[in-house]
């Protein structure tokens, strides 16, 4: 790696660091490095509710700057039980505290993406929809992802759920906030009742043909039919 | 109070050293939710179910929590099992401080971070990746490959190797460096045959 890449540091939960990552910090300074300092605060965990996270999470971003030196704070409200980013309730946290950050400090922050659904699968490409939507109306700076599957299942995750990020991100960007909050409030009801069956979908190996690097027409179709869904819903591409 | 210098990761450990003395169970189970609720009550703390906000007095106080919550508890060290607290003028001096933009990667593939706001016209950059997914030693390169080679991504976030050489890194075993560096390169040569050799990571 060099300078200019992100040199990660993570805190722990809520509000805690460990010696090691100390030290690490100072290795960071002493080579001049990008700092990203990283913490996914956890709704329904030690702080509990939405309001109360999003205030340990205002917290955790301050003390990025102060403790860790971050050049950005690389976010992630978390749902303690569906370990997603992309609940109606993280998202609430998110988009709080980003759009305050925003407001009221120069922080750079980003956010990251952990949908329930894997790879070719149109719940997951809405799921990181729904995050891309409220990470760019409320001021992130950068969007990082998608773990998708949660994050935990070997090989499910493509550039496709990335393409879906993007893509909604620069539809968003602009967009009047009263009209990104009734686009998400429709948008969150299309999965939030199916977490518990989320659908698993697949491999990268099983959607790319992995010599040319290249999404099976099925993937390819599955990705149409989720912007047609966001279409419909109002977002413009 | 005026600091006598800027915080930095060496005050830090020496407060760390120093500071109160606490076990973990009564930080996470009565400090956190303690301050976090009471700070809530405070400040009349309520989202009405908003994803983004629109009311600029309601984050306003929201951002006096966040501080309050910050300066008033401060940070547990896990190892020392002692509290790190800030004065209210260190807090502001970071804030005050921060860098409000920079630059991801090299030559033309290289992006500037800057500073959006609520409702920014200007797209985010896009950091495409696996985001500490567990990937196979074999698929390390297409995947990450598969990322650089999306239009829509301006810089990689990285998977996780589940092994290296055949073998999983260990954490604290030589592997585990084998397999940090391994990543790292294997990246730079996704982007490299993507052709975009300069993509931060």
């Amino acid at each position: 790696m060099i300078s200019s890449d992100s040199h990660e540091v993570s805190q722990l939960n809520e509000l805690k660091i460990d010696l090691d990552a100390i030290s690490v910090i100072a290795h960071y300074n002493g080579n001049s490095s990008i700092i990203m300092d990283e913490q996914m605060p956890i709704f329904g965990g030690y702080a509990g509710g939405v309001e109360e996270t999003a205030i340990v999470d205002i917290a955790t971003h301050i003390n990025a700057f102060v403790m860790s030196n971050a050049t950005w704070h690389l976010d992630g409200p978390v749902h303690i039980r569906w370990g997603s980013t992309n609940t109606r309730e993280t998202l609430m946290i998110a988009g709080w505290t980003c759009a305050t950050i925003s407001e009221f400090t120069d922080m750079l922050s980003g956010n990251q993406y952990y949908p329930c659904a894997g790879p070719c699968t149109e719940m997951c490409l809405l799921e990181a929809s729904a995050q891309s939507m409220t990470d760019t109306a409320s001021g992130r700076e950068i969007l990082s992802g998608v773990a998708a599957a949660k994050g935990v299942v070997q090989d499910k995750t493509t550039g496709m759920e990335a393409r879906m990020m993007g893509e909604v991100a620069k539809a968003t960007a602009g967009m009047e906030i009263g009209e990104v909050n009734k686009i998400l409030d429709s948008l969150v009801k299309l999965y939030e009742n199916d977490y518990a069956k989320a659908p698993q979908g697949k491999t990268f190996q099983e959607c790319y043909d992995v010599k040319t690097i290249t999404p099976t027409d099925e993937y390819v179709s599955v990705y149409d039919d989720a912007r047609k869904k966001l279409e419909e819903l109002g977002l413009v591409f | 109070m005026t600091y006598s210098r800027s915080m930095d990761c060496y005050e830090f450990y020496d407060r760390a050293k120093k500071g109160e003395k606490m076990s973990q169970d009564d930080w996470d189970l009565m400090t956190i939710p303690m301050k976090s609720m009471e700070l809530k009550q405070k400040y009349g703390i309520d989202f009405k179910n908003q994803f983004v906000p629109t009311d600029k007095d309601m984050m306003s106080n929201l951002f006096k929590a966040g501080f309050e919550m910050l300066l008033e508890c401060g940070i547990y060290c896990t190892d020392t099992k002692r509290v790190v607290k800030y004065t209210e003028d260190e807090i502001w001096n970071s804030i005050n401080n921060v860098q409000k933009e920079f630059v991801l990667g090299t030559g033309r593939d290289a992006v500037t971070v800057k500073k959006r706001n609520v409702g920014d016209k200007r797209k985010p950059i896009v950091q495409g990746g696996p985001t500490g997914s567990p990937i196979s030693e074999n698929m390390f390169m297409p995947i990450h490959m598969s990322y650089a080679l999306e239009k829509e991504v301006d810089t990689i976030v990285n998977g996780v190797m589940m092994t290296v050489r055949g073998k999983p890194p260990i954490p604290k075993s030589p592997y585990e460096i084998l397999a940090a560096k391994t990543e790292t390169r294997l990246i730079k040569q996704a982007a490299a045959m993507a052709g975009r050799p300069g993509m931060g990571i």
